[in-house]
């Protein structure tokens, strides 16, 4: 009995504390709205200024609120404008109210992360009643009146290839993709990779595809397994892998990781995202490039583009101020909106309901042991962080 | 090994009336048919994959990756055994095995050095494996308080758990993958790095021979004293001679995996010896995972039938009221299996962030769906009271034998899953034919 009742307490105990910090959230939540109400009225006081509104469609991946968001504030707050954001954790619904809210705030611009990118349909129509010009930040939104600013995804595939054949020009090559139903890892790096050459070198017959497997939601234990069962079936033919193409970070990590349990001589392996782990990687030579999409240049891009927006909301006039981002980064089309040609909504190219917008597409790059000083000079991680348990005698340049 | 293939309780239906003298015959050794079965269908999916690849599946380096990576389910399996058995379930091991590998990788990069025990103080690994361990009693221990001392349904609670443990893993590291452990913890996932060597794998097989033997007779001398019914000699003698030769075979197929070459060379040259034409052959012995894995089907074997702890359970499962009104404390016993089904876990979760070399978000994801799998296969009953622990680790053998051997035959990952599912729905539909034909007779 006497544990009956302690049970009961404890169960009440515990309801009691689950609800204080449900309402804790609340209140805080609430309180920045507060502020950022008070912010923008304050703006508006201020005549003629700019306010800025950005929607965010998650925090749940570090890079918006670690990356993303500073970059675009400290951009806006430079310029003069005012800055305010709400986060919609992954809920198209919420995140319309979220659109609604912000404008009703005195949005002058809106940045918006698409949660859906055709579930958003609302939120453009009462941007555009309102007379708020949208930036479709990293996400497509298929609408004309919008501005595109994104970094070149085929371009990523390509850049991975590159690197890879510069390392490894001819031999045996395995291809780790990722999950098999996202367009990105049947599709669009794939083609990235067929750009820099990898058919044409297959045809040839300088490079021999040893093995190519999906993995199931980019999952770095299952891209072990997989690898390990590759390295296996390699061995008992008697072939010595040269190189391996893996699309993304997640799934190259599991890569080195069964490399290692094997007691393979380190071959190169490429991924992308820049993420610690790789990077960790890539500075003890473990991986050979990370394809690296600085989110720091894309918020900036997007910050200024906004306050010209403010003056002007002509999408097509918009031009990154000189010296803003990185050379390496800029888009190839230069630093005037560019137009773009979407593969419309039913995600085919040249089926007759593409869209045509304005837009940055920035370029990747791609990090290898030669140049992670990038990584360090763009404050992306401290050197700390990436240099820790590098073997001095072997430690790259960022490294010594 | 040979006392686990052994059925426990199974009376022996000695008298088969001459239906079938074999059958007869394996009767009197008691070796479980089921589990019997079970390792033929395993040898016979080996097989087809092997000859599927062109002969080159089955060797001993092949044999060792399989068994790894079945590794982290087969523990856990050995625990899930205990709470189907009790007509629970445990939905939230996968994230659990999130949580404790993402708090390894974070003591041992991040908390711990900030104690002022960096990554170089020796036996930092032990602090966190220590710490590990008690996460993970501790959340199967509140799990188990709110089933068996609250009484909401188990599967609510664990649901709860999955959901909730798999959101604490991202909020342990905002997301992000965490890298570079102890090197010694490593071991602990087995590879080139973590396997014991030629001389203590040998050791192993000795002293499992030794016991296997010894059991055998200690077993014939308690059933004497108390006037139980006992196997023919010559039953006893077979069973002996067929565990030691397994044991000699199984350490035998470890010690004919060899160091890589390209290692093979450098180990010469640090330990002066002149590599032989042909390379240096370094045995690897049992890596460190597998061993685990034997050490949980011993242990938790020897728990589940020789520990009043094991027979409550199993009674509990049979007929939850009877139990209780023979005054079981079975409440405790309850809770009791989700602690041990938490530890586990984090045993499980040693070996995956120890062979990952750090912890990423999805560590563990749907690993619950396999060692449910894993136990079901291995002819655990949902109804409740039937299930044993050394057909849930073949269970997690055969699931990951047909995963291995289709990806070892470039078998894409989505045809994987379908061929690991309905397998799953096979083996249950033989066994309740099975079960079903059994009672009918």
């Amino acid at each position: 009995m006497v544990i009956r009742r302690l049970a009961a307490i404890l169960a009440i105990v515990a309801l009691v504390l689950a609800a204080c910090t449900d309402t804790g959230d609340g209140e805080s939540q609430a309180a920045e709205s507060q502020a950022a109400e008070s912010m923008a009225a304050e703006s508006q006081a201020a005549a003629g200024d700019c306010t800025v509104a950005v929607s965010w469609n998650n925090f749940q991946q570090p890079r918006w609120a670690a990356k993303d968001k500073p970059n675009i504030q400290e951009t806006v707050e430079a310029g003069g404008g005012t800055y305010i954001d709400a986060d919609a954790d992954l809920d198209t619904v919420q995140q319309l109210t979220d659109v609604e809210s912000l404008i009703g705030q005195g949005a002058d611009v809106l940045i918006l992360l698409a949660q859906d990118t055709a579930g958003v349909g609302p939120a453009l129509e009462t941007a555009a009643n309102a007379g708020v010009p949208v930036i479709a930040y990293d996400r497509l939104i298929e609408d004309p009146t919008i501005l595109y600013i994104t970094f070149d995804n085929v371009g990523v595939g390509r850049a991975e290839a590159e690197a890879m054949f510069e390392a490894v020009p001819e031999g045996n090559y395995v291809l780790i993709k990722g999950d098999p139903g996202d367009p990105n890892a049947s599709t669009f790096l794939p083609s990235g990779w067929d750009e820099a050459g990898l058919q044409d070198k297959i045809d040839s017959g300088e490079i021999t595809i040893v093995a190519d497997q999906f993995t199931d939601a980019w999952d770095t234990q299952t891209a072990q397994n997989n690898m390990e069962a590759i390295i296996d079936s390699a061995n008992a033919d008697g072939v010595q892998i040269d190189a391996v193409l893996a699309e993304n970070d997640s799934t190259a990590l599991g890569v080195v990781a069964a490399l290692q349990a094997k007691g393979y001589d380190p071959i190169p392996v490429s991924g992308q995202d820049g993420d610690t782990a790789n990077l960790q990687n890539v500075a003890k030579g473990l991986q050979y490039v990370d394809v690296w999409k600085d989110a720091n240049e894309l918020g900036k891009v997007a910050g200024a583009a906004a306050l010209q927006l403010c003056e002007n909301p002509d999408v097509a006039s918009v031009t990154i101020p000189d010296g803003l981002v990185n050379p390496d980064v800029a888009p190839t089309a230069g630093l005037t909106a560019a137009e773009f040609t979407t593969p419309g909504p039913d995600g085919e190219p040249d089926s007759g309901d593409e869209n045509v917008v304005n837009s940055f597409i920035l370029q990747p790059q791609p990090i290898t042991a030669e140049n992670l000083d990038l990584i360090l000079d763009s404050g992306w991680l401290t050197k700390d962080v990436l240099c820790e348990g590098v073997d001095p005698a072997s430690a790259p340049p960022a490294c010594q | 090994m040979a006392d686990a293939l052994t059925s426990t309780p199974a009376p022996a239906h000695g008298a088969d009336r001459g239906s079938n003298r074999l059958r007869g015959a394996l009767a009197a050794t008691e070796i479980d048919l089921r589990l019997f079965g079970m390792l033929v269908a395993l040898v016979g999916i080996l097989l087809g994959f092997h000859i599927m690849s062109g002969g080159k599946l089955i060797q001993p380096a092949n044999m060792i990756t399989l068994a790894v990576q079945a590794s982290g389910v087969a523990i856990m399996a050995t625990g899930m055994v205990l709470i189907i058995v009790s007509r629970n379930i445990d939905l939230s091991v996968g994230s659990i095995v999130g949580v404790v590998a993402m708090s390894y990788a974070l003591l041992m990069t991040d908390w711990l050095p900030a104690l002022g025990l960096g990554l170089d103080t020796p036996f930092q690994w032990l602090v966190a494996l220590v710490i590990g361990l008690g996460i993970g009693a501790l959340i199967g221990g509140f799990q188990g308080f709110l089933i068996a001392y609250v009484g909401i349904p188990s599967f609510i609670v664990t649901l709860g758990g999955l959901l909730s443990l798999r959101g604490t893993v991202w909020l342990m590291s905002s997301g992000a993958a965490v890298s570079g452990l102890q090197t010694e913890f490593r071991k602990i996932g087995g590879g080139v790095l973590g396997s014991i060597g030629e001389t203590a794998t040998w050791v192993v097989a000795g002293v499992a021979c030794l016991a296997i033997i010894g059991l055998i007779v200690y077993n014939r001398r308690q059933r004497q004293r108390f006037g139980f019914p006992v196997r023919p000699m010559w039953a006893e003698v077979l069973l002996g001679a067929v565990g030691c030769a397994a044991a000699v075979g199984l350490s035998a197929v470890a010690n004919s995996n060899y160091l890589p070459p390209g290692l093979a060379t450098q180990y010469a040259l640090e330990h002066g010896i002149i590599e032989p034409p042909g390379g240096l052959k370094v045995p690897l012995g049992f890596p460190w995972p597998v061993l685990l894995v034997m050490f949980a089907t011993l242990a938790m074997t020897f728990l589940a039938t020789r520990r009043r702890f094991g027979r409550y359970v199993y009674a509990y499962g049979g007929n939850p009221d009877a139990a209780e009104l023979a005054g079981i404390n079975t409440r405790w016993t309850i809770m009791k299996t989700f602690i041990l089904m938490g530890v586990l876990c984090a045993i499980a979760a040693a070996i995956g962030s120890a062979r990952l070399n750090g912890a990423t978000l999805n560590v563990g994801q749907t690993d619950e769906l396999y060692v449910i799998a894993a136990a079901v296969v291995g002819g655990t009953s949902f109804a409740g009271g039937i299930g044993t622990i050394p057909g849930a680790v073949l269970g997690a053998l055969v699931m990951q034998s047909l995963q291995y051997g289709l990806s070892f035959n470039q078998v894409n990952s989505p045809t994987q899953n379908v061929v690991a599912g309905i397998v799953l729905i096979l083996a249950v539909a033989f066994d309740t034919y099975n079960r079903r034909r059994g009672s009918a007779r």
